[in-house]
């Protein structure tokens, strides 16, 4: 039977449901939420769950898209619900298609499992070890280096890539890209100690080296964060691990110092 | 399932890889009954001579040269900060072995249909 369509006052959507205590399987069920301006896809889930069934669950925080909790596959997509308009995902028909993040257990409705998202984060120590010996007054580091690592820091770990990585759906024991992104960032970071321990532990065939470069991590981020261009780096940093750690050594001696201002070249400098 | 041009490029790759690995196969099959003598490997090669094995070597080509421009669009990646030109990447190895694929199977379905 044809699905019904949506009209000029109504959007039709449909969202997956799965409730593991009555439910064999996930169905899809359809709800018509009016179409009001400036209506994102979160405010349509709320109104339903307040006006239409009570039962609905799904995760959502902060409605700023900075929490991360709230990202959901939407017409086959990864994205993040809060910040997205309801109006730009509707189809010709005014439908919109609202599933749970793919490739991982499904707790209930929109709401997933992310233990093992959250294991191989810890995996890859995303936290910064620092010198023992801190300057007095702060680190230096050149814009340079705060730009190259600048791409990672904006992650809100809302899982969009994990979830939409073939290679994570195959194999579990793959760090994912959320967490290699991680790792990038600390590795790159002049501050940290440990860059060779932690390309040594992600220079494995169960790190950079498993992934097939199908790209659907920057496709699905919802910062526009490049983690594939993160693991090509790590990749290339790994093969060359004992050198890159020579050198963050050698960094580290002079990382309480005054960062050297460039000299000014052409007619500028001759002022 | 996840879809995107990456996916169809990883689903294509995988696919071209092991008909690839078949191939190599049914290949030494054939040339490997060499040391049977002749009887043995002219009765083999006939095997693979029909109409139905010319087409399956139309696909060949097209695997072969499919999976040598996915390599080497994955090269230019691996070596080259490129990955915001992926989809274009994409596409230009997928058109060039179409088109490499056509311009070569073209004369083999000729020969073919010429018996």
């Amino acid at each position: 039977m044809e699905p019904p369509n949506g009209s000029n006052t109504e959007a039709i959507v449909r969202i997956q449901r799965f409730n593991p205590d009555t439910d064999a399987k996930a169905h899809v069920q359809e709800f018509h939420v009016p179409r009001v301006q400036g209506t994102t896809l979160l405010d349509a889930l709320h109104w339903i769950k307040h006006e239409r069934d009570g039962s609905l669950t799904f995760r959502r925080s902060c409605r700023h898209a900075i929490c991360g909790s709230c990202a959901m596959n939407v017409n086959g997509r990864n994205i993040l619900v809060c910040k997205t308009p309801l109006e730009d995902q509707l189809d010709r028909k005014g439908r919109v298609t609202i599933r749970p993040l793919p490739y991982l257990p499904i707790i209930k409705d929109l709401v997933v499992d992310r233990s093992t998202f959250w294991k191989e984060y810890v995996r890859v120590k995303p936290w910064l070890v620092p010198p023992q010996t801190t300057p007095a007054k702060e680190f230096r580091l050149s814009p340079e280096e705060v730009a190259a690592v600048h791409n990672a820091e904006t992650c809100i770990m809302c899982g969009a890539c994990y979830s939409a990585c073939q290679v994570v759906a195959l194999n579990k024991a793959y760090i994912g890209p959320h967490a290699l992104l991680k790792s990038f960032l600390r590795v790159l970071d002049p501050r940290d100690t440990i860059p060779g321990e932690r390309l040594a532990d992600v220079g494995t065939d169960e790190g950079v080296f498993r992934c097939h470069t199908i790209f659907n991590c920057i496709d699905a981020c919802p910062k526009s964060l490049n983690p594939t261009q993160a693991i090509e780096t790590l990749r290339k940093l790994a093969q060359k691990r004992a050198a890159f750690e020579a050198a963050r050594v050698e960094r580290q001696r002079t990382i309480a110092d005054p960062i050297p201002v460039p000299a000014q070249s052409g007619s500028e400098g001759e002022r | 399932m996840y879809r995107s041009t990456g996916f169809v490029s990883f689903v294509l790759r995988r696919f071209t890889g092991v008909a690839l690995v078949l191939y190599l196969i049914a290949h030494i099959w054939v040339i490997g009954s060499v040391n049977g003598g002749p009887e043995l490997f002219n009765a083999r090669l006939a095997t693979v001579q029909t109409p139905a094995f010319k087409l399956a070597e139309i696909a060949l080509l097209a695997a072969v040269v499919y999976h040598a421009f996915d390599g080497i669009r994955l090269m230019i990646v691996h070596y080259f900060d490129v990955t915001e030109y992926r989809k274009s990447l994409f596409y230009a190895a997928f058109v060039v072995s179409a088109l490499l694929t056509i311009a070569g199977g073209l004369p083999i379905l000729l020969f073919a249909l010429q018996g």
